[in-house]
């Protein structure tokens, strides 16, 4: 079991919606839609921007709109004082999460009271592999051409080595947007949810003057309401010719950011604060790069052993569906309990925003715990090029 | 002042409409499609979906995708007024004079008095639509007749009316031939006018001589295809592709407005086509109709069902038909008393009777009739021209002995000047039955564009003076000093005298003329390098021999390019692989719309050798204006990678196959036009050749690696084969400069040294080989 100074609570976890590829967030810039995390986890707490050790953010892809450090351009946006400083961590897709661990881990061990972690991605902006590609030679001349699969790829592969069919995959599909447009309709998502005011300006067409286009953004735009069994069979294979990965049952690109505030016990009685719950671990692993999505196979146990936990004592999974084939394969390697497993949707109907992701899902645990009043929850995902991340957390 | 057609407005969102919308935007004509108003939502839905629906069709109306986006919406409701601001309004709605009359009065306050209103119609007449127009606006208005697909048929057939101004006939004919590339045909306003009624009673013929002879349909068709100069799809596939119900409608047209005509009887479609209209199967549109199951099954009338398509022409008649030479051709089919021998003969007498029966009525000249069927039913010769290649009286004594026999479709006597004359075509022009003359070809000045203007055989056209000729080309001049080069070979492949040629013309043109041009009369441009030597070579072990033929090309290439004086090429059709890099490779290309270009050589299993790749670095780095490289070559590389060929000359450009500042030329007949001043401007600039000493930046390594990443991928997603993706590291070390640090700089030698190794290297594989042997054998290419 993993040692602790003090333990780090979740105040807040809020994010914004979830925009699919080219959406309603085409133009919003990702530092933008960070200092609007950002800003809404300290909303409550103003005094808290003040005390704010240090913010720590994921980003899968670095550069362009959420290059130069994001972290702290988003954090100075945001209105918070000079003094408190932000970096930007990559671990592609557990970006996010890994920035919660890392900034629950400064509070464990006794050097801050008040952290910030978060993610944020535009997809729309910021190309799967960025700007510009350039692969190293060498992954040629040794083992390491699986460096240069494609995810899908990847995907495919583990379809393969753990035979999960192609009904399954695009079963798990339909299942997961049935499940999003139900959490949707039910109002779940409301509390994690910030709002995203929406101000454009574009030229009027065949005049001289620019006209303002405005509109709030409330709810993710990635569930499909209709989404079949029949639709999803027909759908061709993208990755590979004679394969099973098609674009339905993937994850969707998308756009979006999330961020969570985690104090000391000393700040909690300090502002008489009501946390959602405590950080109790992470863990990550590695495995091969071919097999990526297969990563929280190794990462699941190694977290449920630091935290002292038996699997059946989770009540809530987030696991990032990547696609459904690496889903579905960790799901039965590990014989996860379905129930658990994304009761609100998961990444093929709520989209994956690569780098902040795992903030933004952590968010959604964090109010699902709450409102199901269970107790243990996990955020967990594969990670390209070969990892698995998980983390767990306490509701209170 | 000469017309000028800045705006055209197109009414009618239907088939036709859509395409002659997609055909002017294609040529970069402010084009407004109009149709009846859909909802309040979005008014102009009607035609935004007849645009949708374009961008799906085939053979492709849009000379690149982006095209569609050029076209303008509009509704009768709203948008009338934007009919002001158009010089040239074409109405192409349903063949319905009700609705047109309706329409008319709708726009005709919007209608400028200097603009030309023009039907699109293949079967009301002209002067008839006339009447309803105001009086004022009659000499305005003309028919026009485009063929369907409109962006691939050459012919359109302009039909004036009593009342058109002629200066509209003629402005209008200039901007279908220079700005849309068409080959005009002026028409009588006959029913059918002249292409559909000839074309059509040939069809009628074929038909009924097929029904009477027992010939099965597919034997129909391999005869009435190449083999007598027609294009492959023969005659009933032609129906199918054209409709049953569209063929039905042209016949009926027939029916309705010839009943003086001496083969009216003839004016209708067999039973057995008309129960398959009844029964939907209208033919490829709802892949059913003569033929089915991919044409592998045939309609049989006899057996009232479909039947297994696997009938074949006799060997004799094979035989006969293999001799190109018309006048033994006609003699022995004459003489020859198989069903299928005097099939082909009846079909053929029965149209030349009718040809020459109907020429006064419904063309001004023999060479009317002959451009008519050629553009419109792409014959490589029309009637009249085959007529006097068997020997014009002869022909006249054989239609006369046929009217008396039983099998003659009519008894009809033909024309007095049929006797009269010894020939239909003559130096001075073609015979016009009306002015008892031969007229020449339409004088417009827009014909002063196509310096070999096409003509009707036998004339023979103006190629200028020879300064060299040999087996595989002909450099000549037209008397002055742009030297033109012109294969000879087959499809103008490239074969090593042809190499020799291109240096030899170059070597000529540097020390005697101002500039070259690569120019042929036809196209294609050229199809690529010849392999047969390649494989002689390779067959004998003589590897190093294969390395000098490829080393030889590129000699060639750069000849072209470091030419002292400008060199042009003026391209047409295919431009493929060597094809493609000697293009590459002249100083500047004017190409045709209907350009079909690229570096094609990965379908065989090969590279591009003769410089392509290195012409692609070259281009990469001057694109990349000191940026990042890598998209650049990564464009390059799935260009070649994956053989592609653009759809059209602007898409040529787009593909980076063609330079920025090349020109498109819309008709093929003015290219050499274009090319001869393009070139003549260049020399008089003073232009220098681009230096061949100026250093490439490459990629190297780490752009190899990233273009092998996706070619790995393709390989792990089962879209390439493992040769497939050995080709591809070919083709990314030679366009990254291979084992080279990424940005360094390398010279042109080094690529074309790497464009020669990979090639010698590939064409060394089995794999390779057999694509190769299988290319040449099936033209297809073959996937191993």
């Amino acid at each position: 079991m993993s040692q602790t100074l003090q333990d780090a609570y979740i105040v807040n976890a809020f994010r914004t919606p979830v925009a699919k590829y080219n959406g309603k967030f085409k133009h919003i810039r990702p530092d933008d839609l960070l200092a609007h995390a950002l800003k809404g986890v300290v909303a409550n707490n103003p005094e808290l921007k003040d005390r704010v050790a240090d913010v720590i953010i994921g980003c899968a892809m670095p550069e362009g709109e959420q290059g130069m450090n994001v972290a702290r351009i988003a954090t100075l946006l945001a209105g918070f004082p000079d003094h408190v400083p932000a970096m930007t961590i990559n671990r592609f897709c557990s970006s996010g999460s890994q920035a919660v661990a890392l900034a629950a881990d400064r509070i464990r061990v006794g050097e801050a009271d008040v952290m910030i972690a978060g993610g944020t991605e535009s997809m729309t902006m910021i190309p799967m592999m960025g700007n510009k590609v350039a692969l190293n030679p060498k992954v040629f001349e040794d083992d390491n051409i699986a460096i240069a699969y494609g995810m899908g790829i990847t995907a495919e592969k583990v379809a393969e080595q753990w035979k999960v069919s192609r009904e399954d995959q695009d079963l798990f599909a339909v299942e997961s947007h049935r499940r999003a447009l139900a959490a949707a309709e039910a109002g779940y998502f409301n509390d994690e949810i910030l709002d995203y005011d929406v101000n454009l300006s574009f030229l009027k067409p065949g005049q001289l003057e620019t006209v303002q286009q405005e509109y709030t953004v409330t709810h993710d735009e990635g569930p499909r309401p209709g989404s079949t069994i029949e639709a999803l069979a027909k759908l061709r294979t993208v990755f590979r010719a004679d394969g099973s990965v098609t674009a339905g049952n993937s994850s969707q690109m998308s756009d979006g950011a999330g961020a969570v505030l985690l104090v000391s016990e000393k700040i909690l009685k300090e502002y008489n604060l009501e946390p959602l719950g405590r950080f109790i671990t992470s863990s990550v692993a590695g495995v091969p790069a071919e097999i990526m999505g297969i990563g929280p196979k190794e990462a699941i146990p190694m977290c449920l052993k630091q935290a002292g936990l038996k699997q059946d004592q989770l009540d809530w999974i987030e696991l990032n569906e990547a696609f459904s084939a690496q889903a579905l394969a960790v799901c039965n390697e590990l014989k996860l309990d379905r129930e658990k497993v994304n009761p609100n949707g998961g990444a093929i109907a709520l989209g994956h925003p690569l780098g902040a992701t795992g903030a933004i899902r952590t968010a959604t645990m964090m109010h699902g715990l709450k409102r199901t009043k269970g107790k243990y929850g996990m955020v967990t995902m594969c990670i390209g090029t070969g990892m698995g991340f998980a983390m767990i957390c306490e509701s209170f | 002042m000469k017309k000028r057609f800045e705006k055209v407005a197109v009414l009618g969102a239907g088939v036709m409409g859509a395409q002659i919308a997609a055909l002017l935007a294609n040529m970069n004509v402010p084009v407004i499609l109009f149709e009846l108003a859909a909802d309040e939502k979005d008014k102009n839905a009607l035609s935004k979906q007849a645009i949708k629906r374009l961008a799906k069709l085939k053979p492709a109306p849009f000379a690149t995708s982006n095209v569609q986006h050029a076209i303008e919406t509009a509704n009768y409701d709203d948008d009338l007024l934007k009919l002001k601001e158009c010089d040239l309004i074409i109405e192409a709605i349903a063949e319905n004079m009700e609705w047109k009359k309706d329409l008319y009065d709708k726009i005709n306050d919007f209608i400028k008095d200097d603009a030309i209103l023009a039907t699109n119609t293949s079967g009301l007449s002209i002067n008839q639509l006339a009447e309803i127009l105001p009086d004022d606006k009659r000499e305005q208005f003309l028919g026009i007749h485009f063929f369907n697909p409109p962006r691939y048929m050459h012919l359109v057939e302009l039909i004036p009316c009593v009342t058109t101004k002629l200066e509209h006939v003629n402005s209008l004919e200039e901007f279908l031939v220079t700005s849309l590339g068409k080959g005009v045909v002026v028409a009588k306003d006959t029913p059918n006018f002249i292409a559909n009624r000839i074309g059509v009673f040939n069809l009628i013929a074929t038909i009924h001589h097929a029904e009477n002879l027992n010939i099965p349909f597919e034997v129909v068709d391999q005869i009435t295809a190449k083999p007598l100069g027609r294009p492959k799809s023969g005659t009933f596939r032609t129906i199918d592709v054209v409709g049953l119900d569209v063929l039905a409608h042209v016949v009926k047209t027939m029916q309705d407005n010839l009943s003086e005509d001496p083969w009216h009887g003839y004016y209708q479609l067999p039973d057995y086509i008309r129960t398959l209209i009844e029964e939907g199967a209208l033919g490829q549109k709802v892949g059913k109709g003569i033929y089915i199951n991919k044409g592998k099954q045939v309609f049989s009338p006899k057996e009232k069902q479909y039947i297994d398509a696997n009938a074949q022409v006799d060997e004799t008649l094979a035989d006969i038909l293999k001799n190109k030479d018309w006048a033994q051709r006609f003699n022995t089919l004459k003489d020859d008393d198989s069903e299928q021998a005097q099939f082909v003969y009846r079909m053929m007498i029965d149209l030349f009777h009718y040809c020459c029966f109907h020429l006064e009525d419904i063309a001004s000249n023999a060479a009317d009739i002959d451009f008519a069927i050629r553009w419109g039913f792409g014959w490589d010769q029309g009637p009249f021209e085959i007529m006097q290649a068997i020997g014009w009286s002869n022909v006249i004594d054989a239609i006369e002995k046929h009217i008396y026999t039983d099998h003659a479709m009519n008894i009809s006597e033909l024309p007095e000047w049929c006797k009269a004359i010894s020939e239909v075509h003559q130096t001075g022009g073609s015979w016009s039955p009306v002015q008892k003359t031969f007229s020449p070809l339409r004088n417009n000045p827009v014909y002063a564009r196509q310096k070999l203007r096409e003509n009707v055989v036998p004339i023979k056209t103006d190629l200028g003076s020879t300064i060299f000729e040999n087996d595989s080309a002909r450099l000549w001049n037209q008397n002055d000093d742009i030297a033109i080069l012109s294969f000879k070979t087959k499809m103008h492949s490239i074969n090593e005298a042809v190499l020799d040629s291109v240096m030899q013309a170059c070597d000529e043109a540097d020390k005697n003329h101002a500039a070259l041009v690569l120019w042929h009369p036809t196209a294609p441009f050229a199809v690529g390098a010849d392999l047969t030597q390649v494989g002689d070579e390779l067959k004998a072990g003589n590897v190093a021999a294969v390395d000098a033929i490829v080393a030889k090309f590129q000699q060639a290439s750069m000849a072209l390019k470091h030419c002292r004086v400008p060199t042009v090429a003026a391209v047409q059709g295919m431009a493929l692989g060597g094809g493609c890099e000697f293009q590459m490779h002249c100083n500047f290309t004017v190409a045709a719309m209907e350009s079909y270009i690229g570096l094609v050589e990965a379908g065989v299993g090969l590279l591009p050798a003769g410089g392509g790749l290195k012409e692609l670095a070259l281009k990469a780095m001057q694109a990349a204006k000191g940026g990042d490289l890598f998209p650049h070559i990564q464009s390059a590389f799935e260009l070649t990678a994956m053989a592609k060929v653009s759809a059209s000359g602007i898409d040529a450009k787009q593909l980076g196959l063609l330079d920025v500042r090349d020109t498109i030329v819309a008709n093929q007949h003015e290219i050499l036009h274009v090319a001869l001043h393009q070139a003549r401007a260049m020399a008089e600039s003073g232009n220098r050749s681009p230096r061949s000493d100026k250093p490439i930046k490459v990629t190297g390594k780490t752009g190899k690696a990233t273009l092998m990443m996706l070619a790995t991928n393709m390989l792990e997603g089962h879209f390439i084969s493992e040769h497939d993706y050995k080709i591809a590291e070919g083709i990314a070390t030679t366009l990254t400069g291979g084992d080279v640090e990424s940005g360094s700089m390398v010279s042109q030698d080094w690529l074309l040294k790497l464009e020669r190794e990979h090639f010698v290297e590939l064409i060394q594989t089995n794999k390779t080989q057999q694509r190769i042997i299988h290319t040449l054998k099936t033209g297809k290419p073959l996937r191993n």
